[in-house]
């Protein structure tokens, strides 16, 4: 399976950090992780007893490897050691790992990129039975809530797919004037995250651009290859009937781009989708295509998987209680914010170098519901509108 | 599978030699490497092409039939490295895994948005090496240590998607940046995509070597009755070598296709291939247990999978029921593809 979101990598980082250490420890110093430690931990809460773990779906998917640079500045800046679980794509290998570090002794700190919806279960079980504090992120069965399972599943997160459609549509709709033709290039069909993308994007389209018509949805399973397969198979069957391109991620939507291009079709046609990719970003600045990028919404791994494990410490160190907080506390939509043309730039800051650890520095400041660009917007179980 | 049946030598095939391919028909026949040539995979294709071009009168269109071959061209080129493992009885599964080191390697050494490097010819020397090097390792481990081919190309799959995974690193998807190698692969000569006359080149490579050298008979032969060919004095552990070899070069040259198709490098450039070049050369008649099959036929097969989706695309079928129509018009063709032979083919098991 593939994953949806993606984001700018800062692997640089990374890798100046391992070299950093090797360095250090070439030269018998060692690199204590306390130095950098930003948080007083209160009163009768030992870091020695506690592991920050973060699981993710992969580590090549540059989102995932956001999360997992999100995870490093906040163990970091809590002085408390990290664990990465890579799943690889499955279920069993994610849920296998969890339990190899929960038997280690240690009480996790924990956030979770599940791989799928059906594994939230398991794991938060198995945190609460260690005595860990678990966030997880994206997915999990809607009828599954915190509130009923208890302190130990601290809160589910995510960035609403209904808004990333909304976003996508707004972008093309203006651009086209709002009359024209789209296709549609989803994720993996049945995949949540594709599910209210698309509907956001179709109640978009039908509540305030009715002039324009979607000509035909072809999920393309979060594959750039099979994105560009489907656009091309779309390009033979509507030529320049099609106007406008949303994808539900950019890895389509790269795919998409090339067969566009490769058709000679690029500059007649305007292109939207989600996740901002470096690649993206470069499109963007450089115009490709008489601009054919309208529209990108932004949300990074980083904050994602900092935000988790700043909420999961804050439960595991008592200063939050869990079942005292409101819903929306529990179950959390934060913010996705819509990318023009005109307005990237503001978003560039976000990607620089050391962005995670600055990011996580005001997490800690403001707390994990008001931290810009992204504070809590909402909660609940995301409802899809009819479009 | 078939490996445990070659070194067990039990079981009904070690009684005898089955019959031999015949090769003594018509030349059309003798292409296909069948007596009657695939008469019921070139009916359900024709069947295929007609329904849809009633339903959508693009179907037929010259720009669908460059789309088609467009997309026809890293299966077609896999399928040929396929079909000659397949026809000793053996399996590679190793393709999507190989596809995404080789790849990787290219586009790393070629012009693209990471590197400020471009080797040049080196990037293409690279990038194939690393699928000539892991087919080999393939071949080496399967012939020389007795391990089933199964359970060796499983290995190396992962091994090649580590490489991939190494090579992409924690940094940002590469993408080509010269215009000149992201054009070729759609650019027409002779009003055909490039990335299909380079797969033609292949084929044309894949028959000739399996109709017309000792090598492919070899294979050939080797599939049939192992035992039987080793004592004829068949060097059988070469030919087991050079038949992993060629085909982790071809899985090493889609990659690279596929790269440059879609511009940009990915770890899971090969992602779904296999699925489509095992079945494409099953469906064509080349038997799973070897011995059996051939180059032409197995190109039909991934004609007819190719074609099948992308009709159903333009027939306009439902997402939601795209995926079911498709398993069941496979089937269907299936069902025509293995009526002519079915006294020839009768199965047991």
């Amino acid at each position: 399976m593939k994953f949806p979101i993606p984001n700018l990598a800062r692997p640089s980082r990374r890798a100046f950090g391992a070299a950093a250490v090797a360095a250090a420890l070439v030269a018998g110093i060692g690199a204590p992780r306390a130095e950098a430690q930003q948080v007083e931990h209160p009163e009768g809460f030992n870091p020695d007893e506690w592991v920050v773990v973060a699981s993710v779906i992969n580590t090549t998917n540059p989102y995932m490897i956001s999360n997992i640079e999100g995870a490093e500045a906040m163990s970091e800046a809590l002085g408390i050691p990290l664990e990465i679980v890579n799943s690889n794509n499955s279920s069993q290998t994610s849920i296998s790992s969890i339990y190899a570090i929960l038997a280690s002794g240690k009480k996790p700190i924990m956030f979770v990129n599940t791989v799928a919806s059906s594994d939230a279960p398991t794991i938060v079980d198995a945190v609460r039975q260690a005595g860990g504090y678990v966030t997880i992120w994206w997915n999990k069965p809607d009828e599954y809530k915190p509130q009923d399972v208890g302190d130990n599943f601290v809160a589910f997160q995510k960035h609403p797919g209904v808004d990333s459609g909304r976003c996508g549509a707004q972008a093309l709709g203006e651009a086209l004037g709002g009359e024209g033709n789209v296709i549609m290039l989803p994720g993996v069909q049945d995949s949540t995250t594709s599910k209210t993308r698309v509907a956001g994007f179709r109640a978009e389209m039908s509540e305030s651009y009715p002039g324009i018509t979607i000509l035909e949805e072809r999920p393309s399973n979060w594959d750039p290859q099979l994105g560009a397969r489907n656009a091309k198979d779309l390009i033979v069957k509507y030529g320049d009937q099609i106007d406008g391109v949303w994808s539900a991620d950019d890895g389509m939507q790269i795919g998409a781009m090339q067969s566009f291009e490769n058709a000679g079709m690029l500059e007649d046609v305007k292109f939207a989708s989600d996740g901002l990719y470096p690649k993206t970003l470069e499109d963007i600045i450089s115009g490709r295509g008489d601009n054919a990028i309208v529209g990108e919404t932004f949300h990074r791994g980083y904050m994602a998987s900092a935000i988790g494990l700043y909420t999961a410490y804050l439960a595991a160190s008592g200063q939050i209680v869990p079942s005292e907080l409101e819903d929306d506390k529990r179950e959390s939509f934060f913010k996705l914010s819509c990318v023009t043309p005109e307005n990237y730039e503001q978003y560039l800051q976000y990607d620089e170098e050391g962005a995670p650890a600055e990011f996580v520095e005001r997490l800690i400041e403001s707390g994990p519901w008001d931290t810009e660009p992204v504070p809590l917007v909402g909660g609940g179980v995301e409802e899809l509108p009819q479009g | 599978m078939a490996d445990a049946a070659q070194s067990g030598g039990g079981g009904t095939r070690a009684a005898g030699p089955r019959t031999a391919p015949r090769h003594g028909g018509a030349p059309f026949a003798r292409l296909f490497g069948a007596t009657t040539g695939p008469v019921g995979l070139i009916s359900a294709l024709v069947v295929l092409i007609l329904v849809f071009s009633v339903l959508n009168p693009r179907f037929a269109s010259v720009e669908n039939l460059q789309n088609v071959l467009f997309q026809v061209s890293v299966p077609l080129i896999l399928v040929v490295g396929a079909t000659l493992v397949i026809q000793m009885g053996s399996i590679d599964l190793s393709v999507e895994g190989i596809m995404g080191a080789a790849g990787m390697a290219w586009i790393l050494l070629s012009p693209n948005t990471r590197l400020a490097i471009d080797l040049g010819v080196w990037a293409w020397a690279v990038g194939l090496g690393v699928g000539l090097g892991l087919g080999l390792l393939t071949g080496l481990i399967y012939a020389k240590l007795k391990v089933p081919s199964f359970v060796v190309s499983l290995g190396t799959w992962y091994v090649g998607l580590g490489i991939a995974i190494l090579l992409y690193g924690n940094s940002s998807l590469p993408s080509l940046t010269s215009d000149a190698l992201e054009r070729w692969p759609t650019a027409l000569t002779l009003g055909l995509p490039n990335s299909f006359w380079l797969a033609v080149a292949v084929l044309a490579a894949g028959v000739l070597i399996s109709n017309h050298t000792r090598f492919g008979r070899g294979l050939m032969a080797i599939g049939n009755n192992e035992p039987i060919a080793r004592g004829s004095g068949m060097p059988v552990d070469l030919y087991k070598v050079a038949a992993f070899a060629i085909a982790g070069l071809l899985c090493g040259l889609a990659g690279i296709l596929a790269t440059m198709q879609l511009g940009s490098g990915s770890t899971d450039i090969g992602f779904g291939q296999l699925f489509i070049v095992i079945p494409a050369a099953v469906i064509g008649g080349t038997a799973l247990s070897g011995g059996e099959g051939g180059m032409m036929r197995s190109t039909l097969g991934v004609f007819l999978l190719i074609i099948l989706n992308n009709g159903l695309v333009l027939a306009g079928v439902d997402p939601d029921y795209q995926s079911g129509v498709f398993g069941l018009l496979l089937l269907v063709a299936i069902i025509a593809v293995a009526w002519p032979g079915r006294d020839r083919l009768k199965v047991a098991k």
